[in-house]
């Protein structure tokens, strides 16, 4: 184990190096997780999940540490064996969340070696004092754009990052949530490796399984349940300029069109209703727009039903029309008029579904 | 396309040394062709060596000659998921038609091809009569355009490729594309595994998008002090502190009303060296003048950037599996050749001369229409209905573009 990290540490950061090391060197089988004299760490991985369902961030509990490791790969194997990818996405995201916070406790050469052992990123400590903070850290061009892409506030863009000599320079906690975006890709990208395709879940833990996938289940079905056709008052920014636009009778590049056509049918709009939309637009002609959009919606042709493009790609084609408190969450159109929904039906929300209004 | 094209194309791909046609891993590159007259692009080709890609170009004589930007494991597969993507160049694509030049007005035209409203220049976006998107464009390129491309390419590499990416001089290749622009190829290890979206990231870094001056060092502190970046500082933090001193320094009141209000230019404009100083000494004070708030200087920024951004096809950079042109070989829209340009010797390049592949000879052609245009040291034009005897490369340079024919 190296001079810095402890096994506590191997509890709060299951992608260490010496944490896999520490697990392999237990020589534990899968199945017999199931048998009595673990029954404390299945409770902690079956506790873990649910956690993770309810969006509840806890601290590692450092009151047992080897149940508390052990209970890291057991919750991941249940995970996996669910072959659900909102459940892999919630329990990813939530594990990076806890591990975020508790790096943001950690001092800089703890978090310089957390780093070194978790990823293959050539990270240096450096001493750039700027005029009014400090950078510690430098990483390489390539990995910061590996771990930093999926991040949708605009401050992670590379350009507003200082960037010199191809490396990337940061603050701690920056670094943090570099780490925990890491951790975070690991555990998703390893689910489509190879060897998990066929991954089934020993038949000892099969009624565990069972248990998290029925709590999942209860869970679950606000997030996807979106209401049938347009509620304008979540319409990301975005899409509502275009709206404008198109009431103006302005002509559309054909980017502006594809968004608006998508994100349309994707919140349930009906093909008719998307053609009433364009018809202010100059070149309106019905019979391609018809065509067009019907291929959009996955009706004819190749029977895909396209989804909007994704923030950054709106940005580069220019029809960001710049950030909203919703924005910040969202890296994807569909992501903001969801998570806004959401917000307006809480009680005391702006407004509810039913409230429905329609039309530009 | 005309026999005689075809045939002075296949003439200089057999006289051309196969090694000219070497680029790095080729084993591992796709290759793909397009014949004169022919739409359907053939794809998903393998050469091992610079010689079996002469011996099928000579063979075949293709209008245009590509590989691509990506290696992989098996270059020859049609299906792309079993090609296996090994890694991709970084290509930046700088084409003269993007840039806004003067030369245009004299050079280019467009016309709707709706109501048929034309004019001259850069073509809008949509019809000025009937707002329509339809726009035919007649283009040509000019020195000027093509000088203008040039200076694209050197601001990518000096303001960006070397002192932000840390790439080497050894690391990157200049391409004149042989028509209208020019191809940057960034070949080393840091950018190859690249995915579209930390491309994108580049991209949008090299133009300037989405750029946040606050997150460069620009805020107010809570006394209402303004603070902000030193201009030896890297990256745009210290690039957007450089520009506007250069910006202020540089502006008249005229100017500068343009991007503030009046009586926020006024100030800044009467504590111009009060306001230079400042912000040059360390740490640097960004504040101190009447009426001027973090809002009035973060346009001042904006402004100030413009001409640092770079006019690079961003579809290109992103695309992590480009078919980009050979060097060496001929574009079939100019006769020209793609011609690797040494960097250091950029600033004397003159593309219209030294991609000059038929350097003998004579052509009889019949001019439809064409403005002046200059091919190595011969210039013709502008000029309408008109037969006459010109040097081989000129006169195929306006067959390809489709101006004249053959007599």
């Amino acid at each position: 184990m190296s001079l810095m990290l402890t096994k506590e540490d191997l509890a709060k950061y299951p992608f260490l190096k010496q944490s896999i090391a520490y697990i392999e060197s237990m020589q534990l089988n899968l199945g017999d997780l199931a048998a009595e004299e673990y029954s404390g760490i299945l409770r902690k991985a079956l506790t873990r999940i649910k956690d993770s369902i309810d969006r509840k961030i806890n601290p590692a509990d450092l009151s047992d540490l080897e149940s508390e490791i052990i209970s890291y790969p057991l919750s991941l194997a249940l995970v996996y064996g669910s072959k659900s990818n909102w459940l892999l996405n919630r329990f990813a995201t939530i594990e990076a969340k806890r591990v975020e916070e508790e790096l943001r406790r950690e001092p800089r050469d703890k978090l310089l070696e957390i780093a070194k052992s978790g990823f293959s990123w050539e990270i240096e400590p450096v001493d750039l004092r700027l005029e009014w903070e400090e950078l510690p850290f430098s990483i390489p061009l390539q990995s910061y754009l590996e771990a930093a892409t999926s991040f949708n506030d605009p401050h992670w863009k590379l350009i507003n990052r200082y960037v010199k000599g191809g490396r990337v320079f940061l603050n701690s906690g920056s670094l943090a949530r570099l780490i925990s975006e890491g951790f975070k890709t690991k555990i998703i990208r390893r689910a489509s490796e190879r060897e998990l395709h066929n991954f089934r879940i020993p038949e000892a833990l099969a009624p565990y399984l069972d248990e998290i996938q029925r709590y999942a289940q209860e869970n679950m079905q606000f997030d996807d349940e979106l209401p049938q056709g347009l509620v304008s008052d979540a319409r990301p920014p975005c899409i509502a300029a275009i709206m404008e636009d198109v009431k103006a009778g302005k002509s559309l590049s054909h980017m502006a069109r594809f968004a608006l056509t998508t994100f349309m049918v994707n919140v349930g709009e009906s093909v008719d209703d998307v053609l009433k939309l364009f018809g202010n637009v100059a070149d309106f002609d019905e019979g391609k727009a018809r065509y067009q959009i019907e291929h959009i919606a996955g009706m004819i042709g190749s029977r895909t039903k396209y989804k909007p493009p994704k923030c950054d790609v709106l940005r580069s084609f220019g029809l960001c029309v710049g950030m909203d408190e919703f924005c910040r969450n969202a890296k994807h159109p569909l992501n903001y008029y969801r998570n806004k929904l959401r917000r307006m039906r809480k009680p005391g929300g702006q407004t509810g579904a039913r409230d429905r209004k329609k039309g530009v | 396309m005309h026999e005689i094209v075809r045939k002075e194309f296949r003439e200089y791909y057999s006289g051309l040394r196969a090694e000219d046609l070497e680029i790095p891993d080729m084993p591992e590159r796709e290759f793909a062709f397009l014949q004169f007259g022919g739409e359907v692009m053939i794809r998903h080709m393998k050469f091992l060596d610079p010689q079996s890609l002469k011996g099928y170009i000579v063979e075949n004589t293709p209008a245009h000659i590509y590989h691509s930007s990506a290696y992989y494991k098996a270059p020859e597969a049609t299906d792309m998921n079993e090609k296996g993507w090994l890694g991709a160049d970084l290509i930046f694509d700088v084409d003269s038609d993007h840039i806004r030049t003067e030369c245009k007005e004299r050079h280019d035209r467009w016309r709707c091809m709706e109501c048929g409203r034309d004019g001259t220049g850069f073509p809008p976006e949509s019809c000025p009569n009937c707002g329509m998107k339809k726009i035919d464009t007649r283009t040509w390129i000019c020195e000027d355009c093509l000088e203008a491309a040039k200076k694209e390419v050197v601001k990518i590499i000096d303001e960006y490729l070397l002192p932000d990416f840390g790439v080497s001089e050894s690391d990157f290749e200049v391409f004149f594309s042989g028509h209208r622009g020019y191809h940057i190829h960034v070949r080393g290890g840091t950018f190859r595994m690249l995915s579209g979206d930390g491309r994108r990231e580049i991209a949008d870094y090299v133009r300037g998008i989405g750029l946040d001056i606050r997150a460069h060092g620009f805020r107010e502190e809570k006394s209402g002090i303004l603070v902000g970046p030193d201009m030896k500082d890297g990256g745009w933090r210290g690039r957007v502190a450089r520009a506007v001193y250069e910006f202020v320094n540089r502006s008249s009141l005229e100017d500068m009303r343009k991007v503030v209000a009046p009586t926020v230019a006024k100030s800044l404009y009467e504590n111009k060296e009060k306001f230079l100083r400042n912000i040059s000494s360390y740490p640097p004070y960004w504040g101190g003048l009447k009426g001027y708030t973090l809002e009035s200087l973060e346009k001042i920024a904006f402004a100030s950037i413009k001409g640092l951004t770079c006019n690079i096809d961003e579809r290109v950079t992103i695309d992590s599996k480009r078919l980009i042109r050979c060097p060496n070989s001929l574009h079939g829209k100019s006769g020209l050749r793609t011609l690797r340009v040494n960097y250091s010797c950029i600033d004397n390049f003159d593309p219209l001369k030294e991609a000059v592949a038929f350097r003998h000879g004579s052509i009889r052609i019949y001019v439809k229409e064409a403005p002046r245009v200059r091919i190595g040291d011969e210039e013709l034009g502008p000029l309408k209905d008109k037969t006459l005897e010109v040097p081989l490369a000129l006169g195929l340079y306006l067959i390809c573009r489709g101006a004249a024919e053959p007599r």
